[in-house]
């Protein structure tokens, strides 16, 4: 009788789930490492305040700076 | 589940995940916060940020736009939309941005997660404890 492969399907979850979206090219890789903790974070975290500022339905009726 | 902000969210889209962030359950983004996204590829302004993502391919943008459903989902906002207006009623006016977060944070193990302190806000930071929600911060 064959014995059958035992596969770990939360981790094989969890490893595909650190891996980021397979689909992102290498140079989209690092446009995004920029924007979130790189050179452009300030101006990411500007743009999305200026949503919060712009849009009342979105931002309520005040700004919720930090 | 566990909520993510849009740092975050991207982080993990790109497979840089932080340190200190579970991996053992689905992500999920609040669609307001998805929406901020969103203007950032469909809304571009005319900083370098807005230069930078025109450069992304299609299919770059695409896990924006669509993300992978193994790495990150986009919360339903429908089941979320009355406890998010009652929460922003009740602290004052938020809007859908902070009323949904803590909708999601209330729905999905009271807590919500934020790659940056700036991307918290006082409110939501407020709310959420006073809700009983704990938020966590991971860089």
């Amino acid at each position: 009788m064959e014995e059958m492969a035992v596969v770990d399907v939360s981790e094989e979850r969890r490893r595909r789930r650190r891996a980021g979206d397979p689909r992102l090219s290498a140079a989209g890789q690092e446009v995004l490492a920029r924007i979130t903790t790189g050179d452009l974070a300030e101006e990411f975290q500007a743009a999305l305040d200026a949503d919060v500022e712009a849009d009342p339905i979105l931002g309520g009726h005040h700004h919720d700076a930090a | 589940m566990i909520v993510v902000d849009e740092y975050l969210a991207v982080r993990v889209v790109g497979g840089r995940w932080p340190e200190g962030l579970p991996d053992d359950e689905d992500l999920v983004l609040p669609a307001a916060r998805h929406w901020r996204l969103l203007q950032r590829i469909h809304a571009p302004g005319d900083g370098q940020l807005s230069e930078l993502l025109a450069t992304l391919s299609t299919t770059d943008r695409d896990t924006i736009r669509f993300p992978h459903p193994e790495v990150l989902g986009v919360a339903d906002p429908r089941p979320l939309l009355d406890e998010a207006a009652r929460l922003a009623a009740r602290y004052g006016g938020t809007g859908w941005l902070t009323g949904e977060t803590l909708a999601a944070g209330l729905t999905y193990g009271r807590a919500l997660w934020f790659g940056t302190q700036r991307n918290v806000g006082r409110l939501l930071a407020s709310a959420a404890d006073d809700l009983g929600i704990t938020v966590h911060v991971v860089t």
